[in-house]
């Protein structure tokens, strides 16, 4: 019994972090930014809107929400499709109604598959982000470069195409990423990512094409992982959001601007039960005037015009 | 997320004995009192686990290493916020409430983030090893190999701190059967690895060193609570109240030791970080509390009742063990 010499090989044993996407630095060293909004805490809503065909493989990655289910998994495929069909119009009613702007990161099928859904998100000066073309189709480390190029390409033109907007954003499904896949956002335009969940504020991260913003969009905090994947009843998920507001508030007076990131997926926050709930917690959030909503694309720029690379 | 399973093949040709024979039987009833200092009643320990998973680590024979094909960005990541993030927030709550670490380290953070173990140091909280990476396993080692990472560790704590290595949790808690023999053999005081028991124990080893287990107590460790199970903070926080409240009750009789092990990426993200400040303000508001490290625990079981209680055991007249 013994394991290979090259297991005692150490390459990355050194100061710094073990790639050359970022550099380490601890939120406490960060430089302190303001929102132009002039909020202390920037709440930031994003909706993932997903196309979760029913064919999809599943394997080698089984994104969250995925079909786990044996055979022809109509359950899963109708319960993902109620997101974009009903709860992703009772969302719409309640951030309206709080004056929520969100940044919507979505798969480029639901855009084309959902004209009336897309004409209601753009009359609203939503921010259209892009999230890979489907989730059949996932940028992870067997993805064949060449497919994962053109997923990339025609995941931003599809977007830019049906909403008019830059669509600078960039969310990889399933907070997934191949090595190559923030090279091809940038070759692409991208300005922000927002999938490594690593950080409570963004930071600069090297691509082949120009650096990016990462932004931290929550995962940990996510409807999805609490309400869905953890069977959590949403007032127990909403307590874990204001518990989250109070600490960051509280981290603003001593290093500036923070980010409260609620990722929302319409068929997990979209049901009538979730809808009452969400409603107090947005105006628990908002009752306080230093909590001031903000899109992705809005908090990336502040804060890279604040910090210069 | 759920547990990897076993390569196949891994075990192959290896024949695994019915017994760890770390020790024998020793019924928690009857057993010699254990008095910790100034007439206290529990022993209270924070084990903060400051880990390195690599985002690119070597195959392991024993166990794919992440869930994901590579790179496993989310998983990745999601560590990787604690020493970013999570660890200064869980340091300035514990300072706070003036209780100090015993460290569960990946070694390689210490040439990783320097910063990170100067503030360690500067906070008086012990060292102790957790490997080298948490992506590097003792599964497969010979004894030569095993004695390598010690020795590394060793070395590393030595080298960034002054701190002698007196206490060991294997990676990602990987075992090999000698591993506890080795960790005796390499002078250290205590081991993390064994789960059977709620108070110290003398370990049987080969070379008969004295050699202890504390315990760590999976029970209220965020992992397997917050990720592995299903739970609200708020069941978390009484969880570990319920957890102080049996184990203080019974050191009235006889002193026992209550472990909090933690991951600053848990316990450290926004939503949590309240959890840890009240159950340490409720733990700390116990005066029959000792507020302590695990060195200090090994220390003190070894010179006070580690002879006591080997006697005890080897009373109880058992066949079985080394």
């Amino acid at each position: 019994m013994s394991v290979p010499e090259s297991y005692f090989d150490y390459p990355n044993r050194r100061e710094g972090v073990d790639h050359d996407r970022f550099a380490f630095r601890s939120l406490r060293d960060a430089p302190p930014v303001q929102w132009s909004h002039g909020g202390k805490l920037a709440l930031w809503v994003t909706l993932h809107l997903e196309h979760f065909p029913l064919n999809m493989p599943g394997k080698p990655l089984l994104p969250i929400g995925g079909f786990d289910r044996p055979g022809v998994s109509v359950w899963d495929y109708t319960e993902r499709d109620y997101g974009n069909r009903v709860g992703i119009f009772r969302l719409m009613r309640l951030l309206d109604r709080h004056g929520i702007t969100p940044t919507v990161a979505m798969n480029a099928a639901v855009a084309e598959r959902c004209p009336p859904l897309m004409e209601a998100m753009l009359a609203r000066g939503w921010e259209i982000a892009a999230s890979g073309v489907d989730m059949g189709h996932l940028h992870h480390g067997e993805t064949p470069p060449e497919e994962e190029a053109r997923l990339a390409a025609e995941s931003f033109a599809t977007l830019r195409r049906l909403s008019g907007q830059a669509v600078t954003g960039w969310h990889s499904p399933a907070h997934s990423q191949s090595p190559r896949t923030a090279d091809l956002v940038a070759a692409e335009g991208g300005q922000w990512i927002a999938d490594w969940i690593n950080d409570d504020m963004p930071y600069r991260f090297r691509t082949d094409a120009g650096a990016l913003v990462q932004m931290p969009l929550s995962y940990d905090l996510s409807d999805r992982k609490v309400m869905q994947l953890q069977a959590q009843p949403a007032a127990i998920w909403s307590g874990q959001v204001e518990a989250a507001r109070d600490l960051l508030l509280s981290e603003t007076a001593t290093y500036g601007g923070r980010i409260l990131s609620l990722s929302l997926s319409p068929w997990v926050a979209g049901r009538p039960a979730k809808i009452a709930t969400l409603d107090r917690l947005f105006s628990s959030l908002l009752s306080d005037s230093e909590v001031k909503p903000a899109t992705g694309g809005t908090l990336a720029a502040d804060w890279a015009t604040q910090v210069p690379a | 997320m759920s547990l990897l399973p076993t390569k196949p093949g891994f075990m192959a040709g290896r024949t695994v004995p019915p017994e760890p024979g770390y020790y024998d039987y020793a019924p928690y009833m009857g057993r010699p009192k254990i008095t910790w200092p100034e007439g206290k009643r529990l022993a209270f320990w924070v084990a903060p686990n400051i880990e390195f998973y690599e985002l690119a680590p070597p195959a392991s024979e024993a166990r794919a290493v992440w869930y994901r094909p590579e790179p496993d960005v989310l998983n990745y990541a999601m560590r990787d916020y604690g020493n970013r993030v999570g660890f200064d927030r869980m340091a300035d709550v514990m300072a706070a409430h003036g209780v100090r670490g015993s460290v569960s380290l990946n070694v390689a953070v210490c040439d990783h983030y320097p910063k990170i173990i100067e503030r360690c140091c500067e906070l008086g909280w012990e060292l102790f090893s957790h490997g080298i990476y948490n992506t590097r396993y003792m599964y497969g080692m010979n004894e030569d190999e095993q004695r390598r990472v010690i020795r590394d560790a060793r070395e590393t704590i030595l080298r960034v701190s002054g701190q002698r290595l007196d206490g060991w949790l294997s990676p990602a808690i990987s075992n090999e059967l000698e591993t506890q023999d080795l960790l005796a053999e390499e002078g250290l005081l205590y081991t993390l690895d064994l789960f059977h028991d709620d108070q110290p124990m003398p370990v049987k080893t080969r070379s008969g060193k004295k050699f202890t287990s504390l315990p760590y107590m999976m029970d209220v460790n965020d992992v397997p609570v917050l990720n592995f199970q299903s739970i609200s903070p708020q069941d978390y926080l009484q969880l570990i109240k319920d957890h102080f409240d049996q184990l203080y009750a019974e050191g009235e009789e006889s002193g026992t030791v209550m472990c909090l092990p933690l991951h600053p990426y848990l316990i450290g993200q926004p939503h949590r970080l309240w959890i840890l400040d009240q159950a340490l303000d409720y733990i700390c508001s116990h005066s029959g509390v000792w507020l302590v490290t695990g060195r200090e625990i090994a220390q003190w079981f070894n010179d006070h009742h580690y002879g006591e209680m080997e006697r005890w055991i080897a009373g109880l007249g058992q066949e079985g063990g080394k």
